[in-house]
């Protein structure tokens, strides 16, 4: 066991309890005098199984997880496949299992699987290049659960692949030129996908972005009530359990995607910074174990795993203060939730056991 | 094979490293905009969200009768509200509303536009007075829309419906142009007197509204009490109505139009004052409804609205004689004992004017043409002189103002003079002497208010005491719930003739005994009772061919019954004035309500008094229904 405790890399565990307490603390105070009173107890529990899965995951060989890539990938798209037939329609939306009354999301385990795939199937050729035809495979490999993910509708999940798909082919080499010419498509995707592919409420959301305050009660509502909850931390903020955005239940939907807000409200620009930090201590440390990792199937998925968790952290964190539009991606550590949860600490596990090769080797 | 050997590899990490904390550069950037630069902006909007003033309405004064009984009692009632901040705009979410409220979508987005524009204080009122199921249901539809309220508030209840609908009036919210005129004195959703005495006696009963700063939810409930200053309940006064008298007097009028007034000989309080048809004031509390409109407002025939014995003007007819009589004896031109001979008709300036009595009346003395009626006794009094000595006489005993009783628009009754007639006919400024004759009857331009006349029969009776009418009786001390009298308002007195008046008394006591409506047997029997003095009057609506005719008119166009008089005979307490509108003879249809009013207060009163001491509370009427529960 002291063994197992060794394999952990100390800098990044020390950022994962900070930001667990911190996201711990925000929940408390938001679920307080609400039916959720108990969501951090409910998330602690998350985060400790998520904790143990960490640890066990840190001291297996990552080159043996790699190995089961495909049939896990294989198996995901099924579960996606799956979900669009037997899942639980919640609010519009057909994206949970409910096994045991816990409603379990595919999608959050799917874009981990993916990322591992396509880490390894680009990792176990030649590097410093990429061949059209991997290029083109690692798309198809990435666009196809992004598909079936956009079925259910969930395009904020289906838009959190997007890093795999830009970054790892990057890593590997991919040209300027290249790159240029996929932020063009992506462009051009997005015009398309305005005009036939999203649904009247994700055109709603994006155009609330442009204008939160046009509709006080209507969508925009809920960025303004964040806004007025962040603005109003000040400096040192209103101090814990005191927010009253949040206590008095002006701020929306505060145990999932508002939670920075509470944080922001009560702690202030002071915990804005500290949470900030620790989660670019986080990201630093992720791609440390990038640069370290011993075959490059390792080091893509470390890099994929720091475009995820940005991207996790651009948008909830600048959607929650109005300078995004409100995508619905909870942020990691902060935002209640089973399967998120557990999907992050599987990651981390997984670079944990990258950092702990890269030590003993 | 070594990753960690490749350049580029590394150049391109090293670069995302670069690129993850610009990241976070770049939220700590807009983290400080909003926290740090735009903090105050912030600050203002959370607190202007969280904290609320709120008013507390004060309570206004009960309203009890001179002997205690409640007639406007305070009830705790509910509404469910949208504060004027909290106004849904999108029409998807009206319409979802309208159909949890089950009411027309068109109908309360109209409501909603127009509570926006007209700018009041108080929130929209979506529901009034909810009951058991209304609360049930405000509750269940307030998660959906949590814009909803429901807003405790202190509600009048007028226990006797329509008992003294007129006398009482009824309260609402201050109107914009009289706040704006006097800001000093109302504020923005302020309750107020609409009518009646709730209007006279508004500075009487209102209390002074309180306020709240409070700590609201998202749901607008009350979660933090910042501090209050209460709101001071406003006093309990005693009106000089008797509410057994007033039941009466609706009683008789019955399913009839018309007035009565009863005044207390002692101070000139008013003991009743019945307008019918009355309206129920408690139909006013809510927002105009259908069925109010149906009721009163449509109504023109009968102009429900219309406080008639204040603001009706009705041709005296006989009761009028006995002004005519006094102003002769005063001018010297007739005495008790001057008699003319009645022929039925007389001529006067070419034309023939009709006694009541074809065959005619005979030869008469005063005392006789008074109880008679002769009509001829009293052309002839007029033609003997001119209007302005009527008018004089009447001017004298202030007959020509208004009675100046506290309540509002008042009118003032109107006795014709040469200087009237140039201002009220600048076509034809010249008075006619026929027209004297017509005045003579009190026909023609001779308008009266029944509270003015009742007014002239208590001068009658007092032999020369012009009372003020009045309903403030007093204040009920809030300790000992003790009635506290306020002085009565001053009466001018202006001494009648003793012997002017013995002849004037014993014509009325005659009318009663012997004459017009002593004829109605069921006048005798109470006369018998109770000796009581009056004068019958029957006022021409529109003129007959003949009496075939008349009976084949419409009933609205059928005259006026009137009876004003004063009881007992001896030592008088009460004067009073009834007018039955399209009633025909006053002696049938006016005499018998007068007659009961005079059994109430000098019999049944004293042998049988409702059973409430004064300051205790006891409702006389069936109580409301159960209000709504805590």
């Amino acid at each position: 066991m002291r063994e197992r405790f060794r394999a952990l890399d100390s800098r990044l565990l020390w950022v994962i309890l900070a930001l667990i307490a911190l996201g711990t603390l925000t929940l408390y105070s938001a679920g307080r005098n609400t039916p959720q009173a108990s969501i951090w107890l409910k998330q602690s529990l998350w985060n400790l199984i998520g904790l143990s899965l960490m640890l066990l995951l840190a001291t297996v060989d990552p080159r043996r997880i790699f190995r089961y890539s495909f049939p896990s990938y294989l198996l995901g798209l099924v579960a996606l496949a799956a979900v669009l037939v037997i899942g639980k329609k919640i609010g519009g939306a057909t994206r949970w299992f409910v096994i045991a009354g816990q409603t379990f999301q595919p999608s959050e385990l799917m874009k981990w699987v993916t990322l591992l795939y396509v880490s390894h199937r680009l990792g176990s050729k030649g590097a410093d290049s990429i061949g059209r035809l991997e290029l083109f495979g690692a798309v198809g490999l990435v666009v196809f659960p992004m598909l079936l993910i956009q079925r259910q509708p969930d395009l904020g999940m289906a838009l959190s692949f997007l890093p795999i798909l830009l970054l790892i082919p990057l890593m590997k080499g991919l040209r300027a030129r290249w790159v240029v010419a996929l932020l063009l498509l992506v462009g051009l995707g997005g015009f398309g996908a305005w005009k036939v592919v999203l649904k009247p409420y994700q055109k709603q959301r994006v155009l609330i972005f442009l204008d939160p305050s046009a509709d006080l009660q209507g969508k925009g509502y809920q960025v303004n009530q964040s806004r007025i909850a962040i603005g109003s931390g000040g400096l040192i903020g209103k101090g814990f359990t005191s927010g009253s955005q949040t206590q008095l239940n002006f701020l929306p939907v505060k145990t999932t995607d508002f939670a920075f807000s509470v944080w922001a409200e009560e702690r202030g620009f002071v915990g804005v910074l500290l949470a900030l930090g620790l989660f670019g201590l986080l990201l630093s440390r992720i791609l440390d174990a990038a640069r370290e990792a011993h075959t490059y199937a390792e080091a893509y998925f470390c890099a994929g795993a720091a475009g995820i968790f940005s991207l996790h952290l651009l948008v909830n964190v600048g959607m929650v203060a109005g300078a995004l539009p409100n995508k619905g991606m909870v942020l990691p550590f902060f935002s209640a939730g089973g399967s998120s949860t557990l999907s992050f600490f599987l990651a981390l596990g997984l670079i944990m056991g990258v950092l702990h090769r890269a030590r003993v080797k | 094979m070594d990753p960690r050997q490749r350049p580029l590899l590394r150049r391109r990490l090293g670069a995302f490293k670069a690129m993850t904390w610009s990241l976070v550069a770049f939220l700590v950037l807009i983290y400080a905009w909003l926290q740090l630069v735009r903090y105050w902006e912030f600050k203002q909007l959370a607190l202007q969200q969280a904290v609320k003033i709120r008013p507390i309405p004060a309570p206004r004064g009960l309203v009890l009768d001179r002997n205690g009984h409640r007639l406007v009692d305070n009830r705790r009632a509910l509404h469910l509200v949208i504060q004027r901040e909290d106004l849904p705009t999108r029409p998807e979410v009206v319409a979802a509303l309208a159909a949890a409220l089950q009411v027309d979508p068109q109908a309360l987005t109209r409501k909603i536009q127009s509570y926006r524009l007209a700018g009041k204080g108080r929130p929209l009122v979506l529901k009034e007075n909810l009951d058991e199921a209304g609360i049930a249901l405000a509750e269940r539809i307030r998660a959906r829309f949590p814009f909803l309220s429901v807003e405790v508030a202190p509600r009048r209840v007028y226990l006797g419906d329509e008992l003294a609908g007129h006398v009482l009036g009824y309260v609402g919210e201050v109107d914009e142009p009289l706040m704006k005129a006097k800001p000093d004195l109302y504020h923005l959703g302020e309750t107020i007197g609409k009518e009646g005495f709730e209007a006279s006696g508004n500075d009487k009963l209102k209390g002074v509204d309180g306020q709240k700063r409070i700590l609201v939810d998202q749901l607008g409930t009350e979660v933090a009490n910042f501090g209050q200053e209460d709101a001071t309940a406003g006093r309990s006064l005693y009106l000089t109505l008797d509410a057994g008298m007033q039941k009466i007097a609706q009683d008789a009028m019955g399913e009839e139009a018309g007035a009565v007034v009863v005044l207390d000989l002692r101070d000139g309080g008013v003991l009743a004052m019945y307008s019918s048809p009355s309206y129920d004031p408690n139909l006013f509390l809510n927002r105009l409804s259908q069925d109010m409109v149906d009721r009163y407002l449509a109504n023109n025939l009968t102009r429900p609205m219309v406080n008639r014995p204040i603001q009706g003007i009705y041709a005296p007819g006989s009761t009028f004689k006995l002004l005519v009589a006094l102003a002769a004896l005063e001018k010297g031109i007739a005495t008790p004992q001057t008699a003319i001979y009645c022929a039925g008709k007389k001529n006067y300036y070419g034309r023939d004017f009709r006694c009541d009595k074809p065959t005619g009346h005979g030869s008469l003395a005063m005392v006789q043409a008074i109880a008679q009626s002769c009509d001829v006794y009293f052309y002839e009094l007029a033609s003997r002189m001119d209007v302005d000595d009527i008018y004089a006489t009447a001017e004298k005993y202030g007959l020509t103002e208004r009675t100046g009783i506290d309540l509002p628009q008042e009118k003032r009754t109107r006795i014709p003079s040469r200087a009237w007639k140039k201002k009220a006919a600048p076509k034809d400024p010249k008075w006619y002497a026929g027209e004297t004759i017509s005045v003579g009857i009190g026909q023609g331009a001779v308008g009266v208010t029944p509270l003015g006349l009742a007014r002239f029969y208590a001068l009658l009776a007092t032999k020369g005491k012009l009372l003020t009418p009045h309903l403030f009786y007093g204040f009920r001390d809030d300790q000992s719930n003790e009635l506290q009298m306020a002085p009565p308002p001053a009466f001018k007195d202006t001494p009648l003739d003793p012997k002017h008046w013995a002849t004037l008394d014993e014509g009325l006591a005659e009318v009663v005994q012997s004459g017009t409506a002593g004829a109605n047997p069921f006048i005798r029997e109470i006369a018998k009772l109770v000796p009581f003095s009056g004068k019958t009057g029957t006022a021409q609506v529109a003129t007959f061919v003949d009496k075939a005719h008349y009976a084949r008119q419409a009933k609205k166009l059928k005259d006026h019954a009137l009876f004003a008089g004063y009881a007992p005979r001896e030592n008088p307490q009460i004067a009073f004035a009834v007018v039955v509108e399209n009633a025909g003879f006053g002696s049938t249809a006016a005499a018998p309500v007068a007659a009961k009013l005079v059994k109430y207060w000098c019999l049944d009163r004293l042998s049988n008094p409702l059973p409430a001491p004064r300051g205790k509370m006891v409702d006389p009427f069936t109580p409301q229904p159960a209000e709504a529960p805590e």
